[in-house]
């Protein structure tokens, strides 16, 4: 589903992500980790399209995203860094919006709309302006807007951010949900976070980044198997990194 | 093409809801009132000073066109100049501000239907325009016993003149290229910056310069520069939008004219198409 190869950014002098690579199954669910600054929005906004790299290349669902980006993007659920919401849009609007510009066939249209309010929990407030929302809410009608065209390839960077607990628990179960292979096609998802618990909770791999380098790609399971938690690791690859420095 | 429906009809949506659009409805609609009025006292005051002289040969000859729909129309590109940009100035920049860039970006967009996108939405609005001001002139048309031509030819010892329809179409459609000239214009300034200020003060700068070129080549002609600099001042002459639109303004339909505006359209939203498309290689 995701094939990278390669990836590098350089902004000016600077190696902000340096010849990243890893192959993603559908149905995988990979936490995707690093200190802050280690690249991690970078490499997703490379693999949505968003910014171009200055090596390696990419394919999403069997498509190039250089020289096919249409089709890649087709397959690409996006939610960025700050949710791109129109603040004087209310959300129903905004989400109908977005169908059209993700090619949601016209009478899949309403259907995926309301299904997307019903899984991130927005029923109550789909009539509502968007600028007038909590941050909360607006973090989910971001999620909605990167599921509602039922895109194959996800990739979340840092959704659970100002969610309250229950929401947090209910983003985590619809994620995994959405790659569950028992459904009739299993999604692809990359989340970015800096909860550990939420890895431990849903992404079965890790990939971890530091300083723009990929330096752990592993099961969780392998990970911890040594006894050790998540966040030890974590430590120990960023301090590592701070001494190199 | 088949998304520039739905990124110009966001656009629009947006653009209602918010204060600018009513804002610049009502001020475009007070000054287009006001600067007809004005028109209309103009014509008087020369009628007034033939009739004084005794010129009643001239007197015959003076007509709605020239004399009022003609001038009307002309004025008005200075308040495109001062509202246009006012329109076109979120139309990137606040997509910038929004983030939605990266929702765009990531989407199956091609850059010219995003492109062309937001200009149809900035032309949407400028028809618009010019719907609410031709209904000024159209005024003129009221069988002539309604109480604006009686109250134009008041005083007068005249047969009330009918206007010319075709020639104040030609005009207002001169003033529709003008306006759409302008959003492709501000629509380039909008997608050099993320300030919505800066946006609109980089269009107005924009369209004087377009306007003055004429008078640049001018002053280059009258100070007796040699012969690259008279074939300099053909092209700035051709470049300024000016003496285009003064023909038009006045029902002359040059197809010269038409593809001078066609031009400059093509032209901002290609520049327009390139500056959005560097974002991207930063
Ligand atoms: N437009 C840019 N110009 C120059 N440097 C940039 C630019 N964007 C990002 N960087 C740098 O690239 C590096 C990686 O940034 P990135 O946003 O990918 O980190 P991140 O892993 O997402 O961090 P965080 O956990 O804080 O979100 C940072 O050092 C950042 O300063
Ligand atoms: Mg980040």
């Amino acid at each position: 589903m995701i094939e990278a190869e390669g990836i590098t950014k350089r902004y000016g002098d600077f190696l902000a992500v340096d010849d990243v690579s890893f192959t993603a199954q559908a149905g995988e669910v990979i936490g995707f980790l690093g200190p802050n600054g280690a690249g991690k929005t970078t490499t997703m906004r490379i693999l949505t399209g968003f910014l171009p790299a200055t090596d390696g290349s990419a394919r999403i669902a069997g498509h190039d995203i250089f020289n096919e980006p249409l089709a890649a993007r087709r397959a690409i659920g996006y939610l960025p860094e700050n949710p791109p919401l129109y603040p004087e849009m209310d959300v129903a609007g905004y989400l109908e919006f977005v169908t059209r510009i993700k090619d949601v066939p016209r009478a899949r249209r309403r259907s995926a709309v309301e299904s997307a309010i019903e899984r991130c929990g927005l029923k109550d407030v789909h009539r509502r302006v968007i600028g007038s929302l909590s941050k909360g809410f607006r973090q989910r009608v971001g999620i909605a807007q990167a599921i509602v065209h039922d895109p194959r390839v996800l990739i979340l960077d840092e959704p659970t951010v100002g969610l309250d607990p229950i929401q947090i628990r209910e983003i985590r179960s619809l994620i995994a949900a959405l790659a569950d292979p028992g459904k009739s096609e299993a999604r692809t998802i990359v989340l970015s976070t800096h909860i550990l618990a939420e890895v431990e909770a849903i992404c079965p791999r890790v990939i971890l980044i530091n300083q723009g380098r990929k330096v752990v790609d592993s099961s969780l399971a392998e990970l911890t198997a040594e006894g050790q938690s998540l966040e030890d690791v974590f430590a120990r690859v960023a301090l590592r990194a701070g001494e190199a420095a | 093409m088949r998304h520039v429906g739905a990124i110009a009809g966001r656009e629009l949506r947006s653009l209602f809801v918010s204060p600018v659009a009513y804002a610049v409805l009502t001020l475009f609609a007070v000054l287009a009132g006001f600067f007809f009025l004005l028109s209309i006292q103009g014509f008087r005051e020369t009628m007034n000073y033939y009739q004084q002289i005794g010129q009643f040969d001239v007197l015959e000859q003076i007509n709605l066109n020239n004399q009022v729909i003609a001038p009307f129309i002309q004025v008005m590109w200075i308040v495109f100049l001062f509202l246009i940009p006012g329109i076109t100035m979120g139309l990137f920049a606040s997509e910038k501000t929004n983030g939605t860039q990266e929702l765009l970006m990531t989407s199956p967009l091609t850059m010219w239907e995003l492109v062309v996108g937001k200009f149809v939405a900035a032309g949407a609005f400028v028809t618009i325009l010019i719907a609410m001001m031709g209904l000024f002139p159209a005024l003129l048309f009221l069988d002539a016993d309604t109480p604006i031509l009686g109250w134009i030819f008041s005083g007068f010892d005249l047969a009330e003149p009918d206007p010319e329809g075709l020639q104040m179409l030609a005009g207002l459609l001169g003033l529709w290229l003008l306006g759409l000239t302008y959003a492709a214009v501000g629509t380039f300034a909008s997608s050099l910056t993320r300030n919505q200020l800066v946006a609109f003060f980089l269009a107005l700068a924009l369209l004087l310069i377009l306007w003055l070129l004429s008078v640049v080549a001018d002053l280059g002609v009258a100070e007796g520069a040699m012969g690259t600099a008279a074939s300099l001042s053909t092209v700035l002459t051709w470049l300024s939008t000016s003496d285009h639109f003064d023909k038009l303004a006045r029902g002359l339909v040059d197809t010269r004219d038409l593809a001078y505006f066609a031009f400059m359209i093509g032209a901002f939203l290609v520049l327009t198409k390139t500056s959005v498309e560097s974002v991207r290689w930063r």
